[in-house]
């Protein structure tokens, strides 16, 4: 079903530019924010292409709102379809969420109630989606910070159901499910232990700001001890899946990152290291 | 509100971003170490701090300019008064230029510096164009010369000032207080665009927007060169048109030749 790992990738952000442009990096794999590029011309398209020529790139966008009772924008659609045409990346992913109704859009990726008609709602608009791109999207777990009463199933039921009906794929951000479990008190184990394991593309790893009795996720911190944690589970559930940090916010020097990164592929190769023992152990 | 189902539960929700009334708070689940109006508040809050930054960094001058306390006072009303409608977070400051123009009526310069701070922004990201270089007009023969035209840059865009903006941006860039805002005695127009992958800008007189104008809406250069003669001497005029044409090249103004 999933693609095969590409490998440790970061989030492109234009302050590293220069780095990735000077000389090779120690990272396999670029994530864009799509919106970012879907524009008329000058700079920004001209770093892309410059980056497209030494980076494999995946495209994660922001605005797709998925779950918008307003339906699919097609002009929006039609600006994606472009830009993949001219990426060619790895996937294109966006967000489980929607972002506005009556034709305005608040640029935040409001939760969705886990409810049968957001289910079907939600498929069919994936189903639009992939036939239009034509071919499978991966949806991420977003940050939340309320549940609705009209909720009828948990989040991870909700993320299953829907890349099944919609043969779609799933962006799993283990910092979101952090977060999301300590705003709202569940298990975070849980939620990874429930998800179909050969519709998981890519893990997302961020920073989040604590406020005690709640947390923020910011992107404006390096990874949570926690969340390290709950990517050694995740590692151990899911194997080899495209892992990549996102920094939005207070982004140090790339060195920074990538030495953060170093630290997901140590943790992923000491896990699926120890696993292959015990598979050994169980075989032998 | 359950069975006003999904649409009205997100209409509502919406509603609460905008602060409009809204029964948002009955749908929310009650309950955890945070309340549903803390809860809500979150993402209250998290719509107007994105969009306030996204202006703060599309008008970086103008924030300047204005200070904190009094940029965020417009940005806020601005952002209650024109709520997002473009997919691309991009866009959303559109409008604000004018906005401003609007709420301080007295004050000419904090609306032209956020259109000097909007339209850099348009040339960064503007769409491309190859420019002609000098050689392809040192090639035409006397009869092609007699109806040349030329295509401009899309990224050029050409605006009346009343003051001293620019000199107010060249201050803010400069990190030192500006000069007091005061009005032009000759006519000024400022002109942005984009050469190579730099936004440029500077302000342009009286003769080189009159034979810009024209140029830019398809009269041939020979033509514009003989209105120019009508307005001023035909020395000036001649210099003029001459000296205006090699900046253009030079500047990459210039993407394309035209003939009737």
């Amino acid at each position: 079903m999933r693609k095969t790992s590409p490998g440790f990738g970061l989030g492109l952000r234009p302050v590293h530019y220069p780095e990735f442009l000077r000389e090779p990096q120690a990272v396999d794999w670029l994530e864009i924010i799509s919106e970012n590029y879907m524009v008329p011309g000058g700079k920004p398209l001209a770093m892309l292409d410059a980056i497209l020529e030494h980076y494999p790139v995946a495209m994660h966008g922001v605005s797709l709102s998925i779950g918008s009772t307003d339906g699919l924008d097609a002009a929006y659609l039609a600006d994606l379809k472009a830009l993949a045409n001219h990426v060619q990346p790895l996937w294109i992913s966006d967000h489980l969420c929607w972002t506005g109704v009556q034709a305005l859009n608040s640029h935040d990726l409001l939760p969705l109630p886990y409810s049968e008609e957001a289910l079907r709602l939600v498929v069919r608009h994936v189903d639009q989606v992939q036939n239009t791109l034509g071919q499978r999207i991966l949806l991420e777990n977003v940050s939340s910070y309320l549940e609705y009463r009209s909720s009828e199933m948990s989040e991870w039921e909700f993320l299953r159901q829907v890349s099944e009906q919609a043969d779609c794929l799933l962006l799993l951000d283990v910092n979101n499910i952090y977060v999301s479990g300590i705003n709202h008190g569940f298990d975070p184990i849980a939620f990874l232990n429930h998800l179909p394991v050969s519709r998981v593309q890519q893990i997302h790893l961020a920073g989040h700001s604590d406020h005690g009795d709640y947390i923020v996720d910011t992107h404006d911190h390096p990874v949570a001890e926690p969340v390290w944690d709950l990517y050694r589970h995740a590692c151990s559930r899911f194997g080899e899946v495209a892992t990549m940090i996102e920094r939005d916010d207070n982004i140090p020097e790339l060195g920074v990152l990538i030495a953060e990164l170093d630290r997901a592929r140590a943790i992923a190769a000491a896990t699926l290291g120890s696993e292959m023992q015990k598979f050994r152990e169980a075989v032998l | 509100m359950k069975s006003a189902g999904l649409a009205g539960l997100q209409a509502a929700f919406h509603d609460h971003l905008l602060d409009r009334p809204s029964p948002i708070a009955h749908e929310v689940v009650d309950g955890g170490r945070i309340g549903v109006e803390h809860r809500l508040h979150i993402y209250h809050n998290a719509y107007r701090v994105r969009l306030l930054e996204n202006l703060r960094d599309a008008y970086e001058k103008t924030w300047a300019y204005l200070g904190d306390a009094r940029f965020e006072t417009s940005a806020l009303a601005f952002i209650e008064d024109n709520p997002p409608r473009h997919r691309n977070l991009r866009w959303h400051g559109t409008a604000f230029s004018q906005w401003l123009a609007n709420r301080f009526p007295q004050d000419p310069d904090i609306a032209e510096l956020a259109l000097i701070d909007w339209q850099l922004r348009q040339a960064f990201d503007g769409p491309n164009a190859t420019p002609v270089q000098a050689d392809e007009l040192a090639g035409l023969s006397a009869e092609n010369w007699a109806g040349v035209g030329f295509r401009f840059t899309p990224t050029l865009f050409v605006t009346p000032l009343r003051c001293n903006s620019v000199s107010i941006w060249h201050a803010l860039d400069q990190e030192q207080v500006p000069p007091a805002a005061e009005s032009l005695h000759v006519p000024t127009w400022l002109l942005i665009w984009r050469k190579g992958w730099q936004p440029h800008f500077r302000t342009l007189q009286a003769v080189e927007h009159a034979a810009l104008m024209p140029l830019q809406g398809g009269t041939s250069f020979a033509q514009v060169c003989a209105e120019l003669g009508e307005q001023f001497t035909d020395q000036e005029a001649a210099s003029v048109a001459a000296a205006s044409l090699r900046t253009w090249l030079q500047d990459e103004l210039i993407v394309g030749l035209r003939y009737p």
